[in-house]
C-alpha cells in the first residue's frame, strides 16, 4: 500500500524538528542572504523615488530655477517683482551649509511656505496650526529629520549650536515632504541665523508655455531661468553607485545561497535513510520529488519575509549614511523615511525560490539516482566528489576564460561586475580542486612519516565534499574583503594626498559682497596675506553634462602644484608651465577624459559669449569626487570671453598659520564685506571633506563585514554538519582508544590546511579584484582613476580574525562532540 | 462678516477640528480693542489697523452682461496678525495676508484662494500716495487715497477680471456709528460699508456693468463661544434701497440678528434682533466633491415687520461653494417679493454649515 502523501510530507519535514541546527542554518544562510540582497534593492529603490522626485522640490513642482547670472544671490525686491507680475508660480529658496561644533555639516533648507505653489494646507501630514505657526514666527522652528535628530543628539526644543556660535531656531522633529536630510526652516529664521536678505535662488513650479515666454521677457538680465533636468541628470550620475551596491548585494546573496546550498545538501543526506524507507513503503519518486518541492516553496516563503524584514532593517541603518553621500556628493535629497514596495518582496521570493532551487537541483538529481544503491558513504562520496570537483574545474576554466575574453571590452559598470562575478566564481570553483591538490601534495610529502600524519590527511579526504562549499564562500568573501578593502584603501589614500595639495590655502573665502581690491589692498594686507588666489567660473553643458569653466591665476600657489594625471609635456611642471604661458591651451579634469573620452592634444570648440573658440587640452587633472566635467583656464581668458562669469571665492595663503594672524586676516575680510560663515578654514574644509569620504564608504564597509559574517557562519554550519554525519566514526575511533584532543586535532587539521588555501588564494584574488575595481570599474563608473595601494598587513589581519573564527568554531565543535559522544557510544554498543 | 473664516484660518490651517474653536476662545490680550465711541477717519481707516487682530476689505458686485445675463464677482483681502506684538515690515512680520475671489458667471462658478507674508512687499494695503491693496497680482488701486475711483484686477484661472469702481456716497457706519456689537457678552467689530458702487469694465474683454458693494471690518475678539456660523445677505433693491443684514447662529436657537436698511437718499436706519425675522424657506443639497454633499438653506424669506417689507430670497444659481481653507457657500442671490416678481439682487453667505 502506497503511503498517504501526508504521511510522506510528514516524514520528510520531521528532519528539521529533530535537526535544529540544520534548521537555524538553512534559515541564517536564507534569511542573510536575501536580508542583505534586498537592504540594497530598498535602498536604490528609495534613492531612485527620490531621483524622480527631483523635478519637484519639498513636494512642489519645480520645472525651472532661476539663478543669478553672477553667481550672486537673488534679491527679494526681484523676487516680490515676478511675484506681483502674477507669477504665483515662483517660490523663493534659502539654501546653506554650516556645520556643528563637531564639524558635521548640516544642510539649511528655507522657504516661505505660504508662497509655495500648491496650497500649503495640502502639503503637510499630520502637521498641525501650532506647528505652523510656530513655523513661521519668533523663534521659528528648525524642522529637523527624525535620523538627523537623533545622530546631532538632539531633542524637541532644543537650539543646535553651530561651530561660529551661533544657534539654530528651537527643534521641532519632523519632516516635510522631500526634505530629505535638510534642516527646514522658515526664510525669515534663515535670515536671522545666516544674517543675509537674499535668496539662493527661486524656483518656477508648473508653467506653461505662454507664461514661460512672459517670464523670459520679464527676467532682468542678471538672472537667468534653467530648466530643471536634475531629475535626469541624478539618475545618469549615481547610476554607478547603485551598480555597485547591486553588485555587493549579489555577492552577499550568493555566500547566503552557499550557506543554503550546504543546508539543503545535507539535509538530503541524512534523509537518505528516510527516503529509502519511504520509497520501499511505496512511495513514487515522484512523491517524494513533490514532498521536496513543497518544502522548498515553504522554506522560499519562510525565507523571503523575514529576509525582507531583516533586509529593511539593514536598510534603515544604512540609508541614512548613503542619503548623505548623495546629498555631499550630487546635490541629491534622498528621504530617509523607507518607502515600503510589494515588488521587492516578489523580487526576493522569486530569487529565494530560484536559489534554492539551485542548490536542491544537484544533490536532488544525485540523491534520488542513488536511492536504491546500498549506503556505502565514504567510498561513494569520494567518487562523486572527485566528479563534481572535477566539473567545478572544468566549469571554473570556462569561467576564467569568458572572463579573460571580457576584460578589454568593458565599457560600463555592469559589464565590469559581470567580468567581476565570473572571475570570482571561477576561482571559487576551482578552489575544491586547488584543496584537494594540497591534500595530495601534503600526503606525498608525509608519505614515510608515522601513522597519524597519513590519518590527519586521509581524515582531510573525508571532510573535503561536506567543507568545500563552505571553503568557497569563504574564498569570496575574503576576497571580497581584501578588495573592497584595497580600493577604499587606496582611494582614502589618494584622496588626502590629493586635499593636501589642492587646498593648500590657509583661508577659503566665498561671498557675493567682498570688495576684493580691498581685501587684497597691498598696504593693508601686507602684515598678514603672503599670496591669494582669486577664482572665477562659468557653469554650462558640455557634451550633455554639467560643466564649469574656471578661470584660475595659473601662477598661484595650487595652479603651480595642480596634481595632473596626465600631461603633454614632459613633466607635470612644464605641462603647468606651458599651461600658463601658451594661448588656447587648457587643463580638464580626468572624468572629461574618461567619460567624454577626449585625448590628450585634441582641440575642442567651447561656446563663449564672443563665439566658438578652440581649445588644446595638455593636461587631465585629478579631480576627485566630482561628478560633472571641469575645465580649467587662465583667469583673464574667462575675463575675455565670458561676460556674465560668477565668483567662485577665493583662496587666502597666511605669512604664518597662527592666531594671531588669522585675527588679522579676519578683520580684514569683515572690513572687506565678509560675513562669519562666509570663510572656512582649511582644517575644516578638509575634515569635512573627509567627512564625507568616510561616510560614503561607510555603507561598503558595512556589506563587506556581514557578508564576512555570513561566511563565517557557513563554516560554522558545514563543521557541525560534518560532527553530525561522521558522529558514529568518531565513536569508533573513541572506541579504538583515540583521545578526544587527538580526535579534534585530526579534524583540525584538515580544516586549517583548507583555510590555509583559501586565504592564500584569497590574497592573490583579493588583488585582482581591487586592480579591476581601481583601474576599470571606478574609472568606467565615476572618471577618475588613483594609483593602487597594495598592503599586506589587511591580508594578514584577516587571516587572523579567519583563525579566531575556526578555532570558535572548532570550540563549539568539540564541546557538540563531547556532549554527543556518549550517546553515540551507546548506539555504537547496540550496533555491535 | 467674515470674522469666523478668518479666525478659522488663523488657528487651523491644516483642519478644521474641534480644537480650532477651543484656540477661538483663547485670549486676545494685547491687541487693541473694540469699544464704543469710534470717530472714522478717512481715509486713514481705509488703511491698515495694524493693533487689531483681523481686518478685511471685502468687495461683492451684480453685474449683467450686454445680453442681459446675471454675473457676480467676490474680491476679499484679510490681514491676520499672528501675534499681538506688532512687527509690520520685513520677513519677521507677523501679518498674514490672505485673499478669496470669486466668479459668478453664467456658465458656473469659480474661486480661487491665496496667502501671503506680510513686510515683504508681496501683498498688503497702503495708503501713502494712493490706496492699494494687493496680494500678488490682485489689486485694488485707487486713483487717490480714498478707495474710489480705483481700479480692481484679479484673475481666476483664465478668466481676467478688469473693473472700475466709482462711488460718490457717503459711507455708512453700522450699528452704533460703526460700532457693530456681535453678541451680548461684548464682541464687536469696527465696521463700515459702501452699499452705492457703480461697476463697469470686463471679464476677459467682455464688457459687463452693475452695483458692487464693499465692507470694511476689523476687530481682535472672537465671537462669543455659543456662535457656531452665519447667514449674511447684501441686496440692492430695485427701488434703490439697499440692505444689509445678518444672523449669527446660535446653539439654544437664540440667534443674534442685526442690519442697515439704507434708502436711496442714504439714510440709515439699524435694524436689531426684533426688527428682523429671517426664515429658511428651502434647503437644498449641493456637491462639494466627488463623494461629498451638503444641504444648505438656500431660499429665504425675510421679513421688516416695522418697515411691513418681505423679501424672498434665492440664488442664482445653486452651485457657489467655496472650497477653500475653511469652506463656505457664498454667492450671487435674487430677491423677489410677495408675488414673486424680481425686486432686487446681491449677495449671500452662509458659514459653519457642515457635511453630514
Amino acid at each position: 500500500m502506497q503511503p498517504s502523501s501526508v504521511l510522506v510530507l510528514k516524514a520528510v519535514f520531521s528532519h528539521y524538528w529533530r535537526h535544529g541546527w540544520q534548521t537555524l542554518f538553512l534559515l541564517v544562510g536564507l534569511i542573510a542572504g536575501v536580508g542583505l540582497w534586498s537592504a540594497v534593492q530598498i535602498i536604490n529603490q528609495q534613492a531612485r523615488l527620490s531621483y524622480e522626485q527631483a523635478d519637484s522640490l519639498l513636494g512642489v513642482q519645480a520645472s525651472y530655477w532661476i539663478h543669478s547670472r553672477t553667481g550672486k544671490a537673488i534679491e527679494v525686491d526681484d523676487y516680490i517683482h515676478l511675484r506681483r507680475a502674477g507669477f504665483r508660480q515662483i517660490f523663493p529658496v534659502v539654501e546653506a551649509e554650516v556645520s556643528t561644533q563637531q564639524g558635521q555639516p548640516i544642510s539649511i533648507i528655507a522657504t516661505d511656505l505660504f508662497a509655495l505653489p500648491n496650497n500649503l494646507l495640502d502639503s503637510g501630514e499630520g502637521d498641525t496650526a501650532s506647528d505652523w505657526l510656530s513655523f513661521v514666527q519668533p523663534p521659528y522652528r528648525a524642522w529637523v529629520p527624525r535620523q538627523l535628530a537623533e545622530e546631532l543628539e538632539l531633542q524637541p526644543e532644543d537650539q543646535l549650536l553651530l561651530r561660529d556660535g551661533r544657534r539654530f531656531p528651537p527643534a521641532l522633529i519632523k519632516s516635510h515632504s522631500q526634505q530629505g536630510r535638510q534642516v527646514l526652516m522658515d526664510i525669515a529664521a534663515a535670515f536671522a541665523l545666516l544674517n543675509r536678505e537674499t535668496f539662493s535662488y527661486l524656483v518656477v513650479g508648473n508653467i506653461e508655455a505662454d507664461q514661460l515666454s512672459q517670464l523670459e521677457s520679464l527676467l532682468p538680465d542678471r538672472l537667468e531661468l534653467i530648466e530643471n533636468q536634475q531629475h535626469l541628470d541624478l539618475q545618469e550620475l549615481t547610476q554607478s553607485l547603485h551598480t555597485h551596491l547591486s553588485a555587493m548585494s549579489l555577492l552577499s546573496f550568493a555566500v547566503g545561497l552557499f550557506i543554503v546550498f550546504n543546508a539543503v545538501r545535507f539535509s538530503l543526506w541524512y534523509r537518505r535513510p528516510t527516503f529509502m524507507n519511504l520509497r520501499l513503503m511505496g512511495a513514487s519518486s515522484s512523491l517524494l520529488l513533490s514532498a521536496v518541492l513543497i518544502e522548498t516553496l515553504l522554506w522560499s516563503f519562510v525565507g523571503a519575509g523575514a529576509g525582507i524584514v531583516v533586509g529593511l532593517q539593514i536598510g534603515k541603518v544604512l540609508l541614512p549614511g548613503l542619503g548623505a553621500s548623495l546629498h555631499s556628493l550630487y546635490d541629491a535629497t534622498v528621504d530617509t523615511q523607507l518607502i515600503w514596495q510589494f515588488d521587492t518582496l516578489l523580487k526576493a521570493w522569486g530569487i529565494t525560490l530560484l536559489g534554492l532551487l539551485w542548490a536542491l537541483t544537484w544533490p536532488l538529481y544525485q540523491q534520488l539516482k542513488r536511492n536504491s544503491l546500498p549506503a556505502n558513504l565514504i567510498s561513494r562520496a569520494s567518487l562523486d566528489e572527485r566528479q563534481s570537483r572535477h566539473y567545478l574545474a572544468l566549469s571554473s576554466l570556462a569561467l576564467i576564460g569568458v572572463s579573460i575574453f571580457l576584460y578589454p571590452r568593458i565599457d560600463d559598470a555592469i559589464s565590469g561586475f559581470l567580468l567581476l562575478g565570473l572571475l570570482l566564481f571561477g576561482a571559487a570553483w576551482l578552489l575544491p580542486t586547488l584543496l584537494a591538490f594540497t591534500l595530495r601534495l601534503v600526503s606525498h610529502l608525509t608519505a614515510d612519516r608515522q601513522l597519524i600524519a597519513r590519518w590527519l590527511i586521509g581524515d582531510g579526504w573525508a571532510q573535503l565534499p561536506a567543507l568545500r562549499t563552505a571553503m568557497m564562500a569563504l574564498l569570496l568573501a575574503m576576497t571580497a574583503n581584501l578588495g573592497v578593502g584595497t580600493l577604499v584603501d587606496s582611494f582614502r589614500s589618494a584622496f588626502v594626498g590629493w586635499l593636501e595639495v589642492r587646498q593648500s590655502a590657509d583661508i577659503y573665502l566665498r561671498s557675493s559682497k567682498i570688495d576684493y581690491d580691498r581685501l587684497l589692498d597691498p598696504q593693508d594686507s601686507s602684515t598678514w596675506l603672503a599670496d591669494s588666489h582669486r577664482r572665477i567660473g562659468v557653469t554650462s553643458r558640455w557634451q550633455g553634462r554639467q560643466t564649469l569653466i574656471r578661470g584660475v591665476d595659473t601662477g598661484a600657489p595650487d595652479s603651480l602644484k595642480l596634481p595632473l594625471a596626465q600631461w603633454s609635456g614632459i613633466t607635470p611642471e612644464a605641462t603647468l608651465k606651458q599651461w600658463q604661458s601658451e594661448e588656447n591651451t587648457l587643463l580638464a579634469n580626468e572624468q572629461v577624459h574618461y567619460l567624454a573620452g577626449l585625448q590628450l592634444g585634441e582641440t575642442i570648440q567651447l561656446q563663449t559669449d564672443k563665439g566658438l573658440i578652440d581649445y588644446r587640452v595638455i593636461g587631465f587633472f585629478y579631480d576627485y569626487g566630482n561628478p560633472n566635467f571641469q575645465f580649467y583656464l587662465p583667469y583673464d581668458e574667462v575675463v575675455n570671453y565670458w561676460t556674465q562669469y560668477h565668483s567662485r571665492g577665493i583662496a587666502l595663503w597666511l605669512k604664518k598659520n597662527d592666531e594671531a594672524t588669522q585675527l588679522l586676516a579676519e578683520k580684514a575680510m569683515r572690513e572687506a564685506g565678509a560675513e562669519t560663515g562666509d570663510w572656512i578654514l582649511q582644517s575644516q574644509v578638509r575634515k569635512l571633506s573627509l567627512n564625507i569620504f568616510e561616510r560614503t564608504f561607510t555603507i561598503t564597509a558595512a556589506m563587506n563585514a556581514l557578508t564576512m559574517i555570513v561566511a563565517a557562519i557557513a563554516l560554522l554550519a558545514s563543521l557541525l554538519a560534518i560532527l553530525q554525519e561522521r558522529l558514529p566514526q568518531f565513536a569508533q575511533w573513541r572506541a579504538l582508544g583515540v583521545r578526544s584532543r587527538e580526535q579534534m586535532m585530526i579534524i583540525a587539521c584538515p580544516i586549517l590546511i583548507f583555510v590555509l588555501v583559501a586565504w592564500l588564494l584569497a590574497i592573490p584574488l583579493g588583488a585582482v579584484l581591487s586592480w579591476i575595481l581601481i583601474h576599470k570599474l571606478n574609472i568606467v563608473s565615476f572618471g577618475w582613476s588613483m594609483p593602487m595601494r597594495w598592503d599586506m598587513l589587511p591580508a594578514i589581519q584577516l587571516g587572523g580574525v579567519i583563525l579566531l573564527v575556526v578555532a570558535a568554531t572548532l570550540m563549539l565543535a568539540s564541546w557538540q562532540l563531547r556532549r554527543r559522544m556518549p550517546n553515540a557510544l551507546a548506539q555504537l554498543g547496540e550496533l555491535a | 462678516m467674515k470674522i469666523l473664516l478668518v479666525f478659522l484660518y488663523l488657528v487651523a490651517p491644516i483642519a478644521i477640528s474641534a480644537d480650532s474653536f477651543e484656540i477661538l476662545r483663547n485670549d486676545v490680550e494685547g491687541f487693541a480693542k473694540v469699544v464704543p465711541g469710534k470717530l472714522f477717519d478717512f481715509p486713514a481707516d481705509h488703511g491698515p489697523h495694524f493693533d487689531y487682530r483681523i481686518e478685511w476689505w471685502y468687495l461683492t458686485a451684480n453685474l449683467k452682461d450686454q445680453q442681459g445675463n446675471q454675473w457676480g464677482i467676490q474680491w476679499t483681502l484679510f490681514r491676520n496678525a499672528l501675534s499681538a506684538k506688532s512687527s509690520e515690515s520685513g520677513w519677521s512680520s507677523n501679518q498674514l495676508w490672505m485673499a478669496h475671489a470669486a466668479i459668478s458667471a453664467p456658465d458656473g462658478h469659480s474661486f480661487e484662494q491665496r496667502f501671503a507674508r506680510g513686510g515683504i512687499g508681496q501683498a498688503g494695503v497702503n495708503l501713502d500716495n494712493q490706496f492699494e491693496a494687493w496680494i500678488d497680482d490682485w489689486v485694488w488701486r485707487s486713483d487717490g487715497k480714498s478707495l474710489f475711483p480705483a481700479q480692481l484686477k484679479f484673475r481666476i484661472a483664465d478668466r481676467q477680471v478688469d473693473m472700475r469702481l466709482s462711488s460718490n456716497a457717503d459711507w455708512v457706519l453700522h450699528d452704533d456709528k460703526g460700532y457693530s456689537q456681535k453678541s451680548e457678552q461684548g464682541q464687536a467689530s469696527y465696521y463700515y460699508s459702501q452699499p452705492k458702487i457703480e461697476i463697469v469694465g470686463t471679464i476677459n474683454g467682455q464688457p459687463l456693468s452693475g452695483s458692487a458693494w464693499l465692507d470694511r471690518e476689523w476687530s481682535s475678539q472672537p465671537l462669543a463661544q455659543n456662535q457656531r456660523g452665519w447667514d449674511w445677505f447684501s441686496l440692492h433693491l430695485s427701488d434703490g434701497n439697499k440692505l444689509m443684514l445678518y444672523r449669527l447662529r446660535h446653539e439654544d436657537g437664540n440667534h443674534w440678528l442685526s442690519g442697515s436698511w439704507v434708502d436711496a437718499n442714504g439714510n440709515l436706519t439699524p435694524l436689531s434682533n426684533d426688527d428682523i425675522r429671517l426664515s429658511e424657506k428651502n434647503t437644498r443639497s449641493i456637491k462639494i466633491d466627488d463623494e461629498t454633499e451638503i444641504t444648505l438653506p438656500l431660499d429665504w424669506l425675510i421679513e421688516l415687520p416695522e418697515m411691513n417689507r418681505q423679501f424672498i430670497v434665492k440664488p442664482l444659481y445653486d452651485q457657489q461653494w467655496m472650497e477653500t481653507s475653511f469652506p463656505y457657500w457664498e454667492g450671487v442671490v435674487l430677491v423677489e417679493d410677495e408675488s414673486g416678481m424680481r425686486v432686487g439682487e446681491g449677495y449671500m453667505e452662509l458659514t459653519g454649515y457642515q457635511p453630514p
